[in-house]
């Protein structure tokens, strides 16, 4: 297959099943909600060394917000579900609670899994705090020097998929910076999915352990380095100067089919070899996501 | 559709009427519906009511009940609409559903309630959303909604919920309650939160906090802008601004817990 001359590779992305909540994060102004976002986001693209996994779905203006201000939406993803609470309450604790002007509710308010997070932060507020229901919806209080922290007592958690992902094969860096930079900008603002590195865009794509040490769970994926194509068993072909990743993480399949068939789309550029994508021949995830079947139908991997 | 054929001479006690499983009733069993009235005994609903329709979790009373006492007590599903005034204990322990007035309401509406929502298009008397005469917690959850005046002492003892006054509120409005909200549009009688623990009296209106309650600052409080955004999905007449506005916190009652708080809309 073929788009606009760059060669789509007849393989798959392999992606794993993890926790998600999606948070909604008011504030005074676009400016206060995005200040919270990015730090509860900032130092989350990739559970192996960031515990969680997160990054900013979309902006939301006034009247799509529970309080009536504009805010963000992010998506919080980890492994297992004891985590997620864990890392919520430490998050939320630490940069939104902090950040002036914030309120943070839940944006997954039909999913019937509830993990308490305002339920641990009240106790910030040493006896000070206070609940209210609303619409049969507990939200605490909490006293701060500004004035007064609002946060929903639990969350919504439901099943979703991490690590959809595709790989731009270029014949110069600048090449594969600007196909990266394209796709991320098609993919912005698309509902359900988050791309969860800087940019939207990794560079260090890895393989699963190390040659060298048995306590390393992932290492540089030598195969797909163009320093390393004469010294190691390299994937790539004849031309290929500089590779990147875009690793997509979705509330379920479909949304990440729909991304990765958007951004692929709009990846397939002058001085694009191909675009390929990472795997385990299977052994790892249970959500294999075909690019020739995406990129013909769209359906989910 | 339950149509009053003429108004009682005597009060009727009607807290049984709603605990039957109207979803399921034929129109013949619905007339034998037992109601009590006071000085005479037990009656059937079809010698008082003319009964049509049947197999319905939608009920609709149409007359002056004014005569009418506990009409819904315990109700903990479906939906009762009362077309006329309602007499005293609507809503009384009720679990869960809705019920609707669109007249006035007796003493007590709401009484002790503990979930659902109880919709007044018009005013109620004393005690509304509160506390039986000595008993300890009014209501315990749920929404009362008064799109006129409340009478003496609505929410009192209230433990959580929501009472909402479109017009002025009686004296003693939120006494003694223990938590919970009451939100008053109009004007706030004399002694409003007197007594509280933790409740929270929102002022729209007029209100003079008792003297043990003390000024603690003016903010916006944040949970308000989605209070006030629910109440406005419920037709109460919330303005712009009192959505963005400042209100004046008073804590107390400091004679007791002094967790309480009244919010005081300022246009300042």
């Amino acid at each position: 297959m073929n788009i606009r001359g760059v060669l789509i590779e007849d393989t798959f992305a392999e992606a794993f099943t993890m926790r998600a909540a999606r948070l909604v994060i008011t504030g005074a102004s676009p400016r206060w909600a995005m200040a919270a976002a990015l730090k509860l986001t900032g130092f989350a693209t990739s559970v192996i060394g960031c515990k969680c996994e997160a990054g900013i779905e979309r902006e939301l203006a006034a009247d799509e917000t529970p309080d009536g201000r504009p805010g963000v939406s992010v998506l919080f993803m980890t492994m297992s579900k004891d985590d997620l609470p864990k890392r919520l309450i430490e998050r939320v604790g630490q940069t939104v609670l902090t950040c002036p002007t914030t309120a943070c509710f839940d944006g997954l308010p039909n999913v019937p899994d509830r993990v308490g997070v305002g339920s641990a932060l009240r106790f910030f507020g040493d006896g000070f705090q206070a609940s209210k229901v609303i619409a049969g919806e507990r939200y605490w209080r909490i006293p701060v020097m500004e004035g007064e922290f609002l946060v929903q007592e639990k969350f919504g958690m439901m099943k979703a998929v991490g690590g959809g992902n595709f790989l731009i094969l270029a014949r110069s860096a600048p090449a594969a910076l600007a196909a990266a930079e394209a796709a991320v900008d098609a993919m912005a603002g698309l509902t359900g999915v988050f791309l969860p590195f800087p940019g939207g865009v990794v560079r260090s794509g890895s393989k699963v352990g190390s040659r060298r040490s048995k306590t390393m769970i992932a290492s540089t994926n030598d195969a797909y380095c163009p320093t390393l194509r004469a010294v190691t068993k390299t994937d790539l072909a004849e031309g290929i100067n500089s590779v990147l990743e875009i690793v997509i993480n979705g509330l379920d399949a479909p949304a990440i089919s729909q991304a990765m068939k958007v951004g692929i789309d709009a990846a397939c550029r002058d001085d694009i070899v191909s675009i390929s994508a990472g795997n385990y021949a299977g052994k790892l995830g249970p959500h294999h996501f075909h690019l020739r079947k995406i990129m013909s139908d769209g359906a989910a991997g | 559709m339950l149509t009053l054929k003429t108004p009682p001479h005597a009060a009727v006690d009607a807290s049984a009427l709603l605990l039957q499983p109207w979803a399921d009733l034929p129109a013949s069993a619905i007339s034998r519906l037992p109601l009590r009235v006071e000085g005479s005994g037990p009656a059937a609903l079809g010698d008082l009511f003319t009964v049509t329709g049947e197999r319905s979790a939608r009920v609709r009373l149409i007359g002056d009940l004014s005569r009418f006492e506990r009409v819904g007590a315990e109700l903990a599903d479906g939906e009762v609409i009362i077309e006329g005034d309602v007499g005293p204990g609507v809503a009384t322990r009720m679990r869960g559903g809705r019920i609707a007035v669109t007249g006035n309401a007796g003493w007590g509406a709401g009484l002790e309630m503990a979930g659902g929502l109880v919709d007044i298009g018009g005013s109620a008397g004393p005690r509304a959303g509160g506390a039986a005469l000595g008993a300890k917690r009014g209501m315990t959850g749920g929404e009362l909604i008064l799109r006129g005046s409340a009478g003496a002492e609505a929410g009192a003892c209230m433990r959580r919920g929501l009472v909402v006054i479109g017009g002025s509120a009686g004296e003693g409005v939120g006494r003694a309650s223990i938590a919970g909200t009451v939100v008053v549009f109009g004007t706030a009688g004399p002694n409003p939160g007197q007594w509280s623990k933790r409740g929270t009296i929102v002022a729209l209106g007029s209100v003079t906090p008792p003297a043990t309650y003390r000024y603690a600052c003016t903010y916006r409080p944040e949970y308000l802008g989605l209070l006030l955004r629910h109440l406005g999905s419920r037709r109460l007449p919330v303005t712009r601004e009192q959505l963005t506005g400042s209100y004046r916190r008073y804590s107390g009652d400091l004679a007791e817990l002094g967790a309480g708080e009244i919010l005081a809309w300022t246009t300042n």
